[in-house]
């Protein structure tokens, strides 16, 4: 517990020390009463989504708006410094691109999002009904796991981990020749490895016998078991692995 | 330009006659003087063509069951190659036209026509490079001489058949607003019928009927009630979300000339994660609308995905067939859903009639007394991520379905898609608010018994998700393709593999037939190319 609130308050350490972005105060000051300090609209509307806004070029459409207002719909002519009018509008222009860009989500995603779980019930299912730890070990291959990753590709990876495909496979030819090796293609049609001299070899599927031995298949077995709380609480433990 | 303004003179008053059948004699020679023009009548897509390919899904019914059978399960064997087109192009998502003699295909800013019998290339158009999303291209509509385009900067274009040279060009909607276009608009007698895309942005979906000859506006729907108009009740009523609420009509509709009704599908509703925005079921998004195409007055809706907060547009060809149904003949209209569902409606009247899942989900409690999947709220996108199947990228989406009337099986690309949703909004949500990440796809081509919603047959398609469409003739033929890159021929009885060829890549496009001389052909669009399959000569 300790540590979640020390990981929440850097978080917010460094959302704090984040630049206030260029005319946040000036729009503050001048518009939030009517639009919302962040311009999605209050007692005004939201200029977010505002066409003139959408299709203003450095201020050409906006900064009139701002100089001589709306009389008709209420809003006042704001006798604003031209360098203030632009400190807006790339405030405002800078609102429309973080609308555009809200279907970001990446390696930054914020950690604090994520750990909504609880570390000691995901440390019971890794040990218990999710089985991990009959292939896993927090002390082996999972030792630091949390430092190699993002928090989200680490939440990812515990569903799907997408590294190379280590699947195997064992082929027997009509002969009852067994050749196995590194699974290389896999279709309705036709069956492809690489054998230990690392030499490729393919069949027709319907002249031979074929054997996938895929580790990762448990994993893809699991999506329809999980809940999404044992999904967090896994994640929440694992993100204990430093 | 002395023939054109005759052919004009001819298709007005072709035009007026659709309405007025009792002069059907007038009709026939006027088509006889079309034909020279190599153009199309519109008229004769009241017919459903045999040997043609003059619209979108082929015909209005949106089936994509050909009734032609030179190509057919004793024979398919010996399938080989006519000819390829190396388009050099993105890849190719379009359906082509095939109006005498020529096909007419698209991918974003470009038209090509090439002859149907060998793939020569006739003309190439290119638009210019453009603003706006170019993900993919559905194709363009056909009125007499005229091709009907749209751009990725949603522009609708209309060209000269016999050259590809513009006609005129008209503004759709505002590409800076977020707005753009992919689809094939759809031609119902002196209407062209067209729809947008766009949800990147908190913008209106509607859909626009313009006039063939000189792209004036005739009417527009928009997919959001008015504030106080019937349908308003269920959004917000304080704020703008009903004013900003997305559902595009990005796909194709159908139509049925007896009820003089077109049938279309709407996108999500936007902030297309963000559902606490938009409190209500948000129609006439996510919705399957009957709308009548003089107007553009609805007259009745189905909503496939009430109050939707996964992308899961019902935007997928609502497929027209007269059929049994519950021991009555009926007019139905079915719709797979990109949500995972299979629906079967009365489309006179939009009465529900079979709600079936035809792939596995979890994010519903049951179906409501309307027929409609009920959402469970704790697989609404969060911070944390929620693990959904199907992702956004959905159970299914554009490609095409396919019912064969003989059968009685609707066949759909079903994929497995599971995914995490986050929901990244802090204060008020905008655009998105979100996105899922897939964690496994695999695919899965089903024929749905339409009576009962029971899977007849299932053939697997291997892992990832195919796009592949389907087509069925009346050789006892399925077409379609794999998520491997093989091409696929299956028995539509069965599911069981009749031919295959490894074409070098995934088909992202849904195949069409034709003859011509006696041959017929199928086209299939991979990647760049498009294949045509005949039996040797």
């Amino acid at each position: 517990m300790t540590r979640l609130l020390a990981l929440f308050c850097a978080a917010l350490a460094s959302y704090a020390q984040q630049p206030t972005p260029r005319g946040q105060k000036e729009f503050t000051q001048s518009c939030g009463f009517c639009h919302g300090d962040d311009a999605t609209g209050s007692r005004g509307p939201d200029l977010v989504r505002s066409p003139l806004v959408n299709k203003d070029v450095g201020g050409d459409l906006i900064a009139p708006v701002i100089r001589n207002g709306r009389p008709d719909q209420g809003m006042p002519a704001l006798p604003l410094p031209d360098a203030t009018i632009q400190d807006i509008v790339a405030f405002l222009h800078m609102r429309v691109g973080e609308a555009a860009k809200s279907s970001h989500v990446g390696g930054d995603y914020p950690l604090e999002r994520l750990l909504t779980g609880n570390a000691d019930a995901g440390r019971a299912y890794f040990n218990g009904a999710g089985k991990c730890a009959s292939c896993h070990s927090p002390a082996g291959d999972l030792a630091g796991i949390a430092t190699k990753y993002a928090p989200l590709f680490l939440e990812e990876r515990i569903l799907a981990p997408r590294a190379r495909s280590n699947a195997t496979v064992t082929v027997t030819t009509s002969s009852g020749e067994q050749i196995a090796g590194k699974l290389d293609h896999l279709d309705e049609f036709s069956v492809s490895l690489r054998d230990a001299g690392g030499w490729y070899h393919s069949w027709p599927r319907d002249k031979v016998k074929v054997s996938v031995q895929d580790p990762l298949q448990v994993h893809r077995d699991m999506l329809t078991k999980y809940t999404d709380a044992d999904i967090h609480n896994l994640f929440a433990y694992l993100e204990t692995l430093k | 330009m002395k023939s054109n303004h005759v052919a004009h003179a001819l298709l007005r008053a072709v035009s007026r006659l659709v309405s007025t059948p009792r002069r059907g004699a007038s009709i026939a020679v006027l088509c006889a003087s079309i034909a020279q023009s190599q153009g199309l009548d519109p008229a004769a897509l009241l017919h459903p063509p045999t040997d043609t390919w003059p619209t979108y899904n082929g015909d209005y019914t949106g089936r994509r069951y050909s009734p032609l059978k030179q190509i057919d399960s004793s024979n398919v064997k010996s399938l080989t190659l006519a000819w390829a087109f190396q388009a050099n192009s993105q890849a190719i998502k379009s359906t082509p036209l095939e109006v005498n003699g020529i096909l007419y295909f698209t991918v974003p800013e470009q038209v090509w026509a090439i002859d149907a019998r060998t793939g020569r290339q006739v003309w190439h158009y290119h638009y210019k490079k453009s603003d706006g999303d170019h993900i993919g291209h559905r194709g363009v509509a056909m009125w007499g001489n005229w091709l009907y385009f749209e751009t990725p900067d949603a522009h609708l274009i209309c060209l000269d058949a016999k050259n590809g040279h513009s006609r005129w060009d008209i503004v759709l909607a505002d590409v800076q607003l977020g707005y753009f276009a992919t689809m094939a608009p759809l031609v119902v007698g002196n209407h062209i019928i067209a729809g947008v895309s766009g949800d990147a942005t908190d913008i209106p979906g509607f859909l626009e009927s313009v006039d063939p000859e000189t792209g004036q506006q005739q009417w527009r729907w928009y997919t959001e009630p008015k504030p106080g108009e019937p349908g308003s009740e269920t959004w917000p009523q304080n704020g703008d979300a009903i004013t900003h609420g997305g559902g595009m009509t990005w796909m194709t509709g159908t139509y049925d000339p007896a009820l003089h009704l077109l049938y279309w599908g709407t996108g999500n509703p936007n902030p297309v994660l963000a559902g606490d925005a938009r409190p209500g079921d948000n129609l006439y998004t996510c919705s399957i609308v009957a709308l009548n195409p003089d107007t553009g007055k609805l007259a009745w809706s189905f909503q496939p995905s009430p109050h939707d907060t996964h992308d899961w547009d019902a935007v997928e060809t609502p497929v027209l067939f007269d059929a049994d149904f519950g021991g009555k003949p009926r007019k139905l209209l079915a719709q797979a859903s990109r949500n995972g569902f299979f629906f079967v409606l009365d489309r006179t009247n939009g009465e529900h009639l079979l709600t079936a899942p035809f792939i596995e989900t979890n994010w519903t409690s049951g179906i409501d007394p309307r027929g409609r999947p009920i959402a469970l709220k704790e697989k609404e996108p969060h911070a944390d991520g929620r693990l959904v199947y199907p992702g956004s990228d959905g159970a299914t989406n554009w490609m095409s379905p396919s019912f064969d009337p003989t059968l009685g099986l609707f066949y759909v690309v079903a994929r497995r898609v599971y995914s995490i949703f986050y929901y990244t909004a802090t204060g008020k949500p905008e655009g998105w608010a979100g996105r899922d990440h897939d964690i496994y796809e695999e695919s899965t081509l089903r024929a749905i018994d339409y009576r009962t919603g029971e899977i007849r047959w299932n053939h697997e398609l291997g892992p990832n998700e195919s796009v592949a469409g389907i087509l069925t003739t009346a050789g006892n033929l399925l077409f379609t393709g794999d998520a491997q890159g093989n091409l696929l021929v299956l028995d539509p009885a069965t599911g069981k593999t009749l031919w295959h060829v490894n074409a070098g890549g995934p088909m992202f496009s849904s195949p069409m037939t034709y003859e011509l001389d006696g041959r017929q052909y199928v086209v299939e669009g991979v990647q760049g190319v498009l294949y045509a399959w005949s039996l040797t000569e």
